[in-house]
């Protein structure tokens, strides 16, 4: 299993091995990585956003309800799309914009859990002078169930 | 106690406030891993953005996104009830000094073959009243007896 040894948080870092708006083809998948949903991951992301309930922070409290146990919340694909995605991908492009997000959500992730991301840009486009990329993302756990899914779409630095 | 069938168009729901500030965009960065210096460098944020100039830095627009799950998530747990969507778009950028708080307004209910959906609109909006983010919500109430069958892996 590899997994980025540590996460470069220096997004001007590598920039000039990204691939601009011109080389980003539709419907080419991205590079990524298979990446180790941590107990101590979700509870930062859940502390960043006020996320406080015991689904997500107390274990025998979980065990009582429906889920069996801790999970994350929905919106830990906000974490996951640059934990699973090498330092050279475009979304990492000091200046990316994004314009809005939807998503679909099967299974909750867990703590322990090992994702996956399929991606890939699905579409790009010109409108008002700037340059769209519209990007299509799956995540999956270790028993290849669907965890969530979702579109989105950035504006690129020219 | 929120359940399907007492739920009527045009219910409210009020999500948490939130205070944004450096520490809170930095935690961001730090919670989900997007270090995009739209979110941290001062210098960087003087320069214009194709016709767009921010005039400072922003907080990330999946703040948003993470503070639209809260307020659904907390409302739809009592009711054995699960955000399946959330489709959202950024308005207007969001700054240090702002508070902002989402709210959702339900938009429809509608039965399939095998369960019960509610649509809600859902809207962030900042001190000012300003609306800085806007979308919308699918969330599931599955039938009684379905629900461990619908999350459990």
């Amino acid at each position: 299993m590899t997994q980025a040894p540590q996460f470069e948080t220096d997004f001007w870092k590598d920039a000039n091995l990204r691939k601009v708006w011109d080389e980003i083809v539709p419907g080419e998948p991205r590079k990524t990585i298979p990446y180790k949903l941590t107990l101590e991951a979700i509870q930062l992301y859940c502390r960043s956003v006020g996320e406080d309930h015991p689904l997500y922070f107390d274990e025998a409290y979980a065990r009582q309800t429906p889920y069996g146990g801790l999970i994350a919340p929905p919106s830990i694909h906000i974490l996951l799309m640059f934990a699973c995605t090498p330092a050279d991908d475009w979304m990492r492009t000091p200046g990316t914009i994004n314009a809005g997000q939807s998503w679909s959500y099967n299974k909750p992730a867990r703590p322990g859990d090992t994702i996956t991301l399929q991606a890939r840009a699905l579409d790009k486009f010109i409108k008002r002078e700037r340059l769209f990329v519209v990007h299509d993302n799956v995540f999956f756990n270790q028993h290849g169930d669907v965890i969530c899914s979702g579109r989105g779409q950035t504006i690129r630095p020219a | 106690m929120t359940s399907f069938e007492n739920l009527s168009v045009g219910d409210t729901i009020n999500g948490p406030t939130f205070d944004v500030s450096r520490d809170s965009i930095r935690l961001f960065c730090d919670g989900s891993l997007d270090y995009n210096p739209l979110h941290l460098d001062d210098d960087y944020m003087k320069n214009s953005f194709g016709k767009t100039n921010f005039g400072g830095i922003i907080m990330h627009g999946m703040n948003n996104f993470g503070l639209i799950t809260r307020m659904l998530t907390d409302w739809a747990y009592p009711a054995g009830a699960i955000q399946r969507r959330l489709e959202t778009r950024w308005l207007k950028p969001v700054k240090p000094g702002d508070t902002i708080q989402p709210v959702g307004v339900v938009k429809s209910k509608q039965l399939t073959q095998k369960s019960r959906w509610v649509l809600i609109d859902v809207l962030v909006r900042n001190q000012k009243g300003e609306h800085v983010a806007a979308g919308e919500a699918m969330v599931e109430f599955p039938l009684s007896g379905s629900m461990a069958a619908s999350i459990a892996s």
